[in-house]
């Protein structure tokens, strides 16, 4: 590495309201290295890649790319400079094939009609430069998700960048396809081209980073030279959260009560295995499994969001009768939705709104109602959650994702629940936000209400849940009793079905 | 949020530049401009009877205006309010008169004939009733048809509006109908022998629709719906009910629209309501008011409206011929939907 760097950016600074997203950021890049930034979320890595795509324009420092020195990028300035960054957004055209995918806005053209057979040549030789196989003439939509990742990758090298910015391009996949992508990043190294590397798993970083930098509160931490794969991956996490065993949360201890909230052979799907657990007074029952393995659709059917094709829900001994969320609500059991966005919030409407949107149904009488009156019966869920607010009637998109995801809850608190079905309470937000809502769901179990905590985020599941039910294709795998409760154990009911394979 | 003192302090500076880019402050400060720039131009246009006419002129477009705002908050849209209100004003007419044309298109044998004569099957009351229950049928029709299909309703009232057409056609057979004076009291009522009372009728439209959306369950919930409708499902609020009952206030704002129509012009076809809901839509996105639901304002709709009735009337006083007119209200409507949306193209 005796080389110049290709990217170098010096002491990038950018704040946004509240917030300084790079705070003295500094890192580089040099040809053929695949330099890895691992962080938590909210460390500033989307805000650095946003930097160097030109979508923000730092407030100080500076970017040195091939030796000019630059104060911001544009977006064309960026592209023109060879910089390319996949987005873990999908952006191909579903019903285009991968070549047409490949050559958007940049088509081969002979007498001014697109040439498809130089295209195809072209996008046959990309693949091959990184040993991929794949049908190039297969329609984007027929494609499984990993190889649509692919077919993004080879997009990118189809500008020929000379630095590569991917953004958790494994984090849908799962292993094999993740081994696939790594390495397709190695080979993409071999061939000169700098990669900056973001991602969650620190397994895979350390199987393909040459160097790793710990970013956290927007500023470098510390580059780690992994060149001999040998990096201590225990250090790099104290580095990422800066305490160490910060990860589990201390769960203070109160007593469970009696079996309340039962599911009794409840079914998702037509012919779906039948879904069975309760939940005792005071419990946190969580709930695990991969992404799509039917945890969501599960929260969905008890509250009536989805259809139910049978089965029971049972409170304190009497049978629920619910077909829709407006009779779940008047059971009141809350549903606490992993999609703050889509389903949780309205985002241009301000915080009072969106808090007192189910009171509406259940706590606030009469035809009439003025929102300036609702605001001091708001007050006391707005300082229990201490939600961070200019005034309650400030819109909701303006808030942080933690403060977000508080209102999401306190719509719930303020109509007062018995059962509460979180699903992915912490997803996207800050580790202080995160413990916050750890008090929090332990303050409604020591009341004596149920809990069901679904959560794919293993230190959070262990240290909050009395016991865990975990969920694959649909199916209750296991329910694992506070002193079975491992990552190990979890994981392996996950995946059952390496296990069985095992056996047979 | 590493210091929250910061971001609140940065919030309330946002708030207060936000105030100049609300809709309703920008569009107040427009209509005052010209209104002055107007009235240096041709004193004329102060007058009393001027201002007035300003009113008087916008009111049907400005209750279904009122009528759109609320279908936009709730995250819907009706493109057959105009042939609605139309629909009803022909029930409306056809009892009163049996079917009798409007005496100036009467073929000039009729009006000599004997028997020609009125033949109202109703009286006025009942035939009002019946007017509204056919505009709220209607309103209902769409909104049941948009609910349960899930379809955009750009393009189940479009179609709508053409079944309705029809049913104005088959209705009047095509000619020209009249209301029989009936509403002709009503166009002459002025209180304080200067304000007409329809003025009144819009106005307090206008008052009861932005109570509606504001002060009642009934609106907070279908702002609710048009904000997110998943997340209206989830907390607890019937989706498909508000959404018909929305469309069905709608059908009543028709009906009150068409009571105006009759009482301005003594003569209805059933080609007459083409044109309003395109006039009520441009109105309420001028006001504010977004397609995507849930953002937006009665008051600004409202201004809306008014700042459209006052570049017509502003036209006619600078006597601008009458065809520029057309392309100019047009390209006024589409610069001030950009203006407004500055904001957005900035962003990107």
């Amino acid at each position: 590495m005796n080389e110049k760097p290709v990217i170098e950016m010096i002491d990038i600074v950018k704040t946004f309201p509240g917030v300084k997203a790079l705070n003295n950021m500094s890192v580089d890049l040099y040809p053929g290295e695949i330099h890895c930034l691992v962080g938590e979320n909210g460390a500033g890595k989307s805000t650095l890649m946003k930097v160097l795509s030109g979508a923000y324009r730092p407030d100080s420092g500076k970017i040195i790319i091939n030796g000019k020195e630059y104060n911001h990028m544009t977006a064309a300035l960026s592209r023109e400079l060879g910089i390319n960054i996949i987005y873990q957004e999908n952006l191909l055209v579903p019903w285009m094939n991968i070549v047409e995918n490949i050559f958007i806005g940049q088509e081969i053209t002979k007498n001014g009609f697109v040439d498809f057979t130089s295209e195809y040549k072209k996008a046959k030789e990309l693949c091959d430069s990184i040993h991929l196989d794949l049908n190039l003439n297969k329609t984007v939509n027929k494609l499984s998700v990993a190889e649509q990742q692919y077919v993004k990758i080879i997009k990118a090298l189809s500008t020929q960048p000379r630095v590569l910015i991917m953004d958790e391009p494994t984090s849908m996949f799962n292993v094999e396809d993740a081994g696939k992508v790594l390495e397709m990043v190695e080979h993409i190294a071999k061939n000169g081209v700098g990669v900056l590397y973001i991602s969650h798993f620190l397994k895979e970083v350390k199987q393909i980073a040459g160097r790793i930098t710990v970013i956290r509160d927007g500023a470098p931490i510390r580059t780690y030279d992994n060149s001999k794969k040998d990096v201590d991956l225990d250090r790099v996490v104290s580095d990422m959260v800066g305490r160490e065993a910060s990860m589990f949360y201390e769960k203070e201890f109160h007593a469970i009560g009696e079996k309340s909230f039962e599911v009794v052979d409840l079914k998702i799907t037509p012919d779906g295995p039948p879904v069975n657990f309760f939940i005792k007074k005071g419990e946190i029952l969580g709930m695990f499994g991969m992404v799509g393995s039917g945890r969501t659709e599960i929260a969905n059917a008890i509250v009536g969001a989805s259809r139910k094709y049978g089965g029971k829900i049972i409170y304190n001994g009497e049978e629920l009768k619910i077909n829709s969320p407006v009779d779940s609500i008047n059971y009141r059991i809350a549903y606490i939705t992993e999609d703050r966005q889509h389903r949780g919030l309205m985002l241009n409407a301000p915080i009072a709104e969106n808090l007192s949107v189910v009171g509406l149904q259940t706590r606030i009488k009469g035809a009439f109602i003025n929102i300036r009156n609702i605001i001091p019966l708001l007050k006391g869920v707005i300082e229990g959650l201490q939600i961070k607010m200019a005034s309650p009637m400030q819109a909701a998109k303006n808030l942080s994702g933690g403060n977000q995801q508080k209102v999401v809850l306190g719509k719930w608190l303020f109509t007062d629940s018995d059962i509460f079905i979180f699903d992915e309470p912490t997803r996207g937000i800050d580790v202080n936000a995160k413990s916050e809502f750890y008090k929090i769901m332990t303050r409604l179990a020591s009341e004596g209400k149920s809990i069901l905590m679904i959560s794919s985020d293993m230190p959070e599941l262990i240290s909050m849940s009395d016991r865990i039910a975990v969920v694959r294709k649909g199916a209750i795998t296991a329910i694992l009793e506070k002193e079975d409760i491992s990552e190990n154990s979890i994981i392996r009911h996950a995946l059952e079905v390496k296990k069985d394979e095992k056996a047979g | 949020m590493r210091k929250p003192d910061d971001s609140i302090a940065l919030n309330q500076r946002q708030g207060r530049r936000e105030v100049f880019r609300d809709q309703r402050v920008l569009l107040l400060v427009l209509i005052v401009v010209i209104s002055v720039v107007v009235g240096l131009v041709n004193p004329r246009f102060f007058a009393v009877n001027n201002l007035l006419a300003i009113f008087e002129a916008i009111a049907v477009g400005g209750v279904l205006t009122m009528s759109m705002a609320m279908l936009l908050l709730s995250g819907g849209l009706d493109l057959s309010i105009g042939n609605i209100m139309i629909l009803a004003g022909c029930t409306i007419s056809m009892l009163l008169t049996g079917g009798t044309m409007a005496a100036s298109y009467a073929p000039e044998s009729a009006i000599q004939g004997t028997e020609w004569v009125k033949q109202g099957v109703t009286n006025v009351p009942v035939a009002i009733i019946i007017g509204f229950a056919v505009a709220i049928g209607c309103g209902a029709l769409n909104g049941f048809v948009v609910a349960k299909s899930r379809c955009t309703p750009l393009i189940i009232t479009l179609g709508m509006s053409s079944v309705y057409y029809g049913f104005a056609l088959l209705l009047t057979g095509g000619q020209f109908m009249s209301f029989d004076m009936a509403f002709e009291p009503l166009r002459v009522l002025k209180i304080a022998q200067i304000i007409p009372v329809t003025l009144l009728i819009f106005i307090g439209l206008v008052i009861f629709a932005w109570m509606l959306v504001n002060r009642t369950k009934f609106g907070r919930r279908i702002v609710a719906i048009g904000g997110n409708e998943e997340n209206a499902f989830l907390s607890g609020i019937k989706v498909d009910k508000y959404k018909i009952l929305t469309y069905m206030m709608s059908g009543i704002f028709c009906g009150i629209a068409c009571i105006l129509y009759a009482s301005r012009l003594d003569s209805i076809t059933a080609g007459a309501g083409t044109g309003y809901e395109l006039t009520a839509l441009s109105a309420a996105i001028i006001g504010g008011v977004t397609f995507d639901g849930g953002k937006g304002t009665i008051i600004g709709a409202f201004l809306g409206m008014v700042f459209m009735g006052l570049i017509a009337n502003a036209m006619n006083i600078l006597s601008i011929d009458p065809y520029v007119q057309v392309s100019v209200s047009g390209a006024i409507v589409v610069t001030a939907v950009v203006i407004s949306n500055l904001d957005n193209i900035r962003r990107r």
